[in-house]
């Protein structure tokens, strides 16, 4: 990092906290804590919702997923605007009128405290293993430029997180939402820029669009079904819809982003909004992943992206097993580099022949490359690194520090950061929302001061950053970190969004059988998950599926064993 | 629950009249989307 990128990383965030807490004066009620006084209009909600989920995760690692597997990351937001739509004609209303805090709160309403209960504590340990891993993205930035231990660095912006959010509340958070959102942005345009600008003089954008195709990493769209393929058409819209039913519809994280709206339709709005951009935005991001596989096949791409392995597996008691690998990827990426500029120089003089002789070449070329990965990504594996590791989340960072110029440096991590504070701030509100109101408001002291309920929510908001700082570790194992979080929300989402499924159009589905529905729909889930290999997006369906039946099955029994006898 | 003064409107949307038209939009702008990609996956790889 260079002077002018300290500067514009620290005044990026300065300026975002002190907009953030200027927005959020005043919150000095549970109300205005918690709901912002229900006076958010549509588009900052909107802009909050995606900034949420935007987060560093979604910066550093969807990039580098692209770089890997292609752009068929994209299909998993297909399902999403169904879900909007579904959700804006059913829970936005239903969970508006009934006037909660949470979303949990209108299942006692319609079934029993115990269903509410269940409910909260499903998502308290979803959201909260869920939260240890926006805290660990950040971790690994710095790790890569300062070499600082994950764990300290996680702690640093975990208690200024905590600060952060105690302080402001939800009017804070959904504020520095809108900012950071369009500093991302701007911040992705800066880097698609930079990236094209790099490329050699004679690879134009549409060269560069040809070899990233050829090479598979344009993959947008893929219709063969499979129920173990993570990403195709299918599991996008069917799982991927329930995915984000569940998320949008049952996660109190997003709910109470829509419950602060000053309106039923301003929630609506913001939703469908949501909807319509998301797509887009994350085709955009994918695309700059699969721009930077481009750029590196012009550069000499490292083998690893994580500096501290690949200077590891190079100490010379290890060259005996690095240096054969080493050389095959090295010739590999010189044929795949002459290659490509064979291509281009076709493309140019307009002879397909000679374009389809160097794309055989370089698609073959390309294979070598990944495999010569893998095998590298073994050897880290089998001589003390991370077991199953993967260098997934370090390649978009590589790329921007060691290539960007003095100042988007520092623009790129202030993004990532900022976004990260964002988000986690947002769970954080959340779990100490989903703590305070059904858990201990409900259960332990009922009728205390507004005063008494602000200190509390403020005490929780604290506890769930240390938790949060505490597991963030979890993520280290887990590849890439925007599958993680996706296959740890779909553990516990689809049972949450059968149990709503049953409040919302089952009408003669009781409390007792909601909770048992509710019981069996996890045990189905991790069924799935230990003893099977489906893909995780069908999680959500398996769960809701099974809520719903079991739901309705155990009702029916118990209402029968509760009908007099005549004779 | 928060207090009563929040009494919630489900007003009309502010283009199409009526939500299911806005549904609709929002489903036809989705299909347009798949085969969007589907013609970027076609055209480049």
């Amino acid at each position: 990092m260079r002077p002018l990128d300290w500067v514009v990383l620290v005044g990026s965030l300065v300026s975002i906290i002190a907009y953030g807490l200027y927005r959020g004066r005043g919150s000095n009620t549970v109300d205005r804590y918690l709901l912002a006084g229900k006076s958010m209009p549509w588009y900052a909600m909107a802009l909050s919702i995606m900034a949420t989920q935007a987060s560093a995760i979604t910066f550093i690692s969807t990039t580098g997923q692209s770089y890997v597997d292609g752009m068929r990351f994209v299909q998993f937001y297909f399902g999403m605007p169904l879900a909007m739509v579904v959700l804006s004609a059913t829970a936005v209303p239903i969970f508006h009128r009934a006037k909660v805090y949470t979303a949990y709160e209108y299942l006692e309403n319609r079934f029993d405290a115990k269903t509410r209960a269940l409910a909260s504590v499903i998502f308290l340990m979803q959201r909260g293993l869920s939260v240890g891993l926006t805290f660990y993205a950040p971790a690994i930035v710095l790790s890569v430029i300062f070499g600082w231990p994950d764990r300290l660095t996680t702690l640093i912006i975990g208690v200024t997180v905590v600060i952060y959010t105690v302080t402001g509340g939800i009017r804070t958070i959904t504020w520095t939402d809108v900012q950071q959102m369009l500093i991302i942005l701007f911040g992705l345009l800066v880097a698609l820029v930079m990236i094209l600008w790099m490329l050699p003089r004679q690879v134009s954008i549409l060269d560069a669009i040809h070899l990233a195709g050829a090479a598979g990493k344009l993959n947008a769209v893929t219709f063969h079904f499979d129920w173990n393929d993570r990403y195709n058409l299918w599991s996008g819209l069917i799982g991927g819809m329930f995915l984000a039913l569940s998320y949008f519809g049952c996660d109190q994280s997003q709910v109470q982003r829509y419950l602060t709206g000053k309106s039923i339709a301003q929630s609506k709005l913001s939703l469908l909004f949501t909807a319509m951009a998301k797509i887009p935005m994350q085709f955009f991001i994918l695309f700059i992943g699969a721009m930077v596989f481009v750029f590196y096949i012009f550069e000499p791409a490292p083998m690893v992206f994580q500096r501290a392995e690949y200077e590891r597996i190079q100490r010379p008691e290890m060259r005996a097993r690095y240096d054969p690998i080493a050389a095959r990827y090295q010739d590999a990426i010189a044929r795949r580099k002459t290659e490509a500029l064979a291509i281009v120089e076709a493309r140019h003089a307009h002879d397909p022949r000679a374009e389809n002789e160097a794309m055989f070449r370089y698609r073959s070329a390309q294979r070598d490359v990944d495999t010569a990965r893998l095998e590298g990504a073994h050897l880290v594996a089998a001589t003390g690194g991370e077991k199953g590791f993967r260098d997934t989340n370090y390649i978009f960072l590589s790329f921007v520090t060691r290539y960007l110029p003095a100042g988007i440096v520092g623009l790129v991590i202030a993004v990532i950061l900022a976004a990260t504070m964002s988000s986690s701030s947002g769970e954080i509100n959340s779990l100490a929302t989903v703590s305070v109101v059904d858990i201990y408001k409900r259960h332990f002291r009922k009728d205390a001061s507004d005063r008494h309920y602000l200190a509390a929510s403020r005490l929780a908001t604290a506890f769930w950053g240390a938790y949060a700082v505490a597991f963030s570790g979890f993520g280290k194992n887990l590849g890439s970190l925007i599958e993680a979080v996706n296959i740890v929300g779909s553990l516990f989402y689809g049972s949450l969004l059968g149990v709503f499924v049953l409040a919302f159009f089952f009408k003669r589905v009781t409390g007792t059988g909601a909770f048992v529905g509710l019981l069996a729909g996890e045990a189905a889930i991790f069924a799935a998950f230990l003893f099977t290999g489906i893909s995780f997006l069908w999680y959500n369906v398996i769960g809701c599926v099974v809520v719903i039946a079991a739901g309705m099955a155990v009702s029916y029994a118990t209402r029968r064993r509760a009908l007099p006898l005549t004779i | 629950m928060p207090p009563d003064a929040h009494e919630m409107r489900d007003e009309p949307p502010p283009f199409l009249g009526r939500w299911p038209r806005v549904y609709a939009a929002v489903i036809i702008y989705l299909g347009l989307l798949i085969a969007l990609c589907y013609i970027f996956t076609r055209a480049f790889s």
